[in-house]
């Protein structure tokens, strides 16, 4: 690891060490490379080698690179090399900061509240992810690549009509303001005669897109196709983090990034467990606003996918769709049974939450966008998309599906 | 005479005086990273939550290192010509005009693309710095710049060197401490943050909150800034709130606290300058008289 003097015994010890703890946090899902391997050597060689927190802190600076990896790297560094702390509990879900934490795992910094008694504590405890409980992935039957291909393709017509804004970088274009730049350029060509003018405009930004997806067991006869979406809009939308909710919410994107379908599928299904609680949509939301709120910009696409059963207080509900809608780009909400005729939203979530819907889907949708309910074959002229009163009855007070 | 402590850089105690004698307080981790960034010669990432110092480090740094600050604030479509080298088109195509009678076109284009005609910014600026103090690269708010601009930085922050195809190639010949910041609007590529360090800023605890303003702000009595931090604390543990206070808040409201000639925290005054700490209508609304009383009556 050195080009110098030979290491000493203490050093070639701590080379072994540090090897084995980075192994450790690999298995931990930590991306620490050589690279991170290399700078954490050559950060030992510039403090203090016998000082635990020197070395401690070496290791927070070296390794992770985003608050979750950091809260692993504490953990495992003091199971690895012993505690000399209160031990840290390990997060609750992969990649969720355990309640009362900050990002970082660390104990929250504000005077501390009252311990919870034994009606909160049960209460908490009500609906957890049960190991016993069968997985929200029904089957693992996956989908025939045809149906797939046409979700991918549904996804890139999305990305393009409903997700995308104007953005700011310019690109070369036949139509647009004069490109002094790719003029200058261009009249050297003839002897700096101006022949003709290179015009340039805004290309599309980038899509950015966060979905959440009901997992719960109501969605389970649904969760082949619904996965099958996701993971379309994930490899299409290159900017896509997707969460799981039912009694609680949790991130799964790492789960999708740089897998396949077929590897994915099976991973998602250990995963995720059903809920014993019900589906609590407002307080997942408020979760997800708590701790990825301010991920949500002006230029991010929100995709609910939920059948709309809910356990929670509409109210709450209202109030939490409210301030996403205010924070995001567009909010779309994908029901299952969107498609079905004589449709109407009847669930008190999903009345409640129509006043800030910009359009409701079916994952049918997606992939027929030529059929009768496509809704993303063409584009949408202006900012805001068909309003959900010409797609569903303005009178949702009866109907008998969700 | 004063003791002046350890040179600058030396090691991380001298970080951490270096940052407090420009009044910013840091924990040790992160005086810990800025050294090894110094040490290392490689970039900084922080991220954390907004207002809680991370662009105020850089600042702190360049004052205490007596380097040039070199500020590169990002936002969506930012490009190469605005963050690296732009040429001066203008005057090209004004010299071009001059020159198309007595100059081939050969000539002229060697001519228009010389250093003469460089608009340097701030990243070729850093780079070029010479004086034997480092420059304070300064690279705010990464996750506004596209995903392209990240990999326009790749050879800049592991090479510390630009190649203009029409010059050749300029490297640094002091190296500068680049320091990069988010607020994980968005996740960065895994390209740029495997070349950096990297460090979290989170909110301080109270403790830390008041040496931060009793720091920031030495007129504040001791009972008072406790008061404040105390009040900002339990603010930024209700779940319910879709922005917390950060410590650039804190201090905001403290000033304008003593702007109206306040010695303690009273209802009235804090619902009226909530404003100062509360940048979301929503939470505003929610935070009326009551709650504002039920939080300053909590002990």
């Amino acid at each position: 690891m050195s080009s110098g003097p030979p290491p000493s015994l203490l050093e070639s010890r701590l080379v072994t060490r540090v090897q084995g703890f980075l192994e450790r946090l690999r298995e931990e899902g930590l991306r620490a490379g050589v690279a991170a391997g290399v700078d954490l050597s050559r950060s030992l060689r510039a403090l203090p080698l016998l000082d635990r927190n020197a070395f401690r802190e070496a290791c927070r600076a070296t390794l992770p690179k985003s608050p979750s990896e950091l809260a692993v790297v504490d953990r495992v560094f003091d199971e690895y090399f012993g505690s000399l702390d209160v031990p840290v509990p390990p997060p609750s879900e992969e990649g969720k900061v355990p309640h009362g934490r900050d990002r970082a795992g660390r104990a929250p910094s504000g005077p501390k509240g009252p311990t919870p008694d034994r009606e909160e504590a049960e209460e908490e405890l009500q609906g957890r992810y049960s190991p016993r409980a069968p997985p929200a992935v029904a089957s693992r039957v996956p989908l025939a690549s045809e149906k797939l291909r046409h979700y991918r393709a549904g996804a890139r017509r999305f990305r393009r009509t409903v997700a995308a804004l104007p953005g700011r970088r310019w690109r070369a274009h036949p139509v647009g303001s004069v490109d002094l730049r790719r003029t200058a350029r261009a009249s050297l060509r003839s002897a700096g005669e101006f022949v003709e003018l290179a015009r340039r405009n805004r290309a599309p930004r980038r899509a950015d897109l966060v979905i959440l997806w009901d997992v719960s067991g109501s969605m389970r006869e649904h969760t082949p196709d619904l996965f099958g979406l996701v993971y379309a809009l994930h490899r299409v939308v290159r900017r896509t983090r997707v969460f799981a909710f039912g009694h609680d919410i949790a991130e799964i994107t790492p789960l999708l990034a740089g897998r396949s379908y077929e590897r994915a599928l099976p991973l998602l299904e250990d995963r995720l467990r059903s809920t014993g609680g019900g589906t609590r949509i407002a307080h997942c939301l408020s979760e997800f606003r708590r701790h990825h709120g301010s991920e949500v910009r002006r230029s991010s696409t929100l995709l609910v996918v939920s059948d709309g059963w809910d356990l929670g207080e509409p109210g709450e509900l209202a109030d939490q769709l409210r301030r996403l809608r205010g924070q995001a780009h567009r909010l779309v909400w994908v029901n299952p049974y969107a498609a079905r005729t004589g449709f109407r939203p009847a669930t008190a979530a999903l009345r409640v939450a129509m006043p800030y819907v910009d359009l409701l889907a079916s994952p049918e949708d997606f992939p027929t966008p030529h059929g009768p309910s496509g809704r993303f074959g063409g584009r949408i002229p202006g900012q805001r998309l068909r309003p959900v009163g010409s797609l569903i009855p303005r009178d949702v007070s009866g109907g008998s599906s969700p | 005479m004063t003791d002046p402590g350890p040179p600058f850089g030396e090691s991380v105690d001298s970080v951490v005086a270096a940052l407090s004698g420009q009044h910013y307080v840091t924990e040790r981790g992160l005086a810990t990273a800025v050294y090894l960034a110094m040490r290392l010669e490689k970039p900084l990432l922080i991220e954390g939550e907004p207002g809680c110092g991370k662009t105020e480090i850089a600042k702190a740094l360049s004052a205490a290192s007596g380097g040039e600050l070199i500020r590169l604030q990002c936002y969506e479509g930012l490009d190469a010509a605005t963050a690296l080298y732009e040429w001066d088109y203008p005057r090209q195509l004004l010299t071009i005009r001059l020159h198309e009678r007595d100059r081939t076109t050969a000539q002229l284009e060697t001519e228009i693309y010389t250093e003469r005609f460089l608009l340097r910014r701030p990243l070729l600026r850093a780079l070029e710095g010479k004086g034997p103090v480092r420059p304070v690269l300064l690279i705010d708010e990464l996750d506004r710049a596209d995903e392209e601009f990240e990999g326009l930085l790749l050879e800049v922050l592991s090479d510390f060197q630009v190649t203009v195809p029409e010059i050749g190639t300029i490297r640094a010949a002091t190296i500068p401490l680049v320091i990069l910041t988010s607020n994980r609007t968005r996740e960065l590529g895994d390209a740029i943050k495997r070349r950096c360090l990297y460090a979290y800023i989170g909110y301080p605890s109270p403790e830390k909150e008041v040496e931060i303003l009793r720091q920031k702000v030495p007129e504040l009595s001791p009972h008072f800034a406790q008061e404040i931090a105390g009040f900002v604390g339990r603010l930024r543990a209700r779940d319910d709130l879709a922005k917390r206070p950060g410590v650039a808040e804190t201090l905001d409201w403290t000033a304008a606290l003593l702007a109206l000639r306040e010695s303690s925290l009273r209802p009235e005054t804090v619902e009226e300058t909530l404003g100062l700490l509360l940048k979301d209508a929503h939470d505003l609304e929610a935070y009326r008289k009551e709650r504002v009383a039920e939080l300053l009556a909590a002990p």
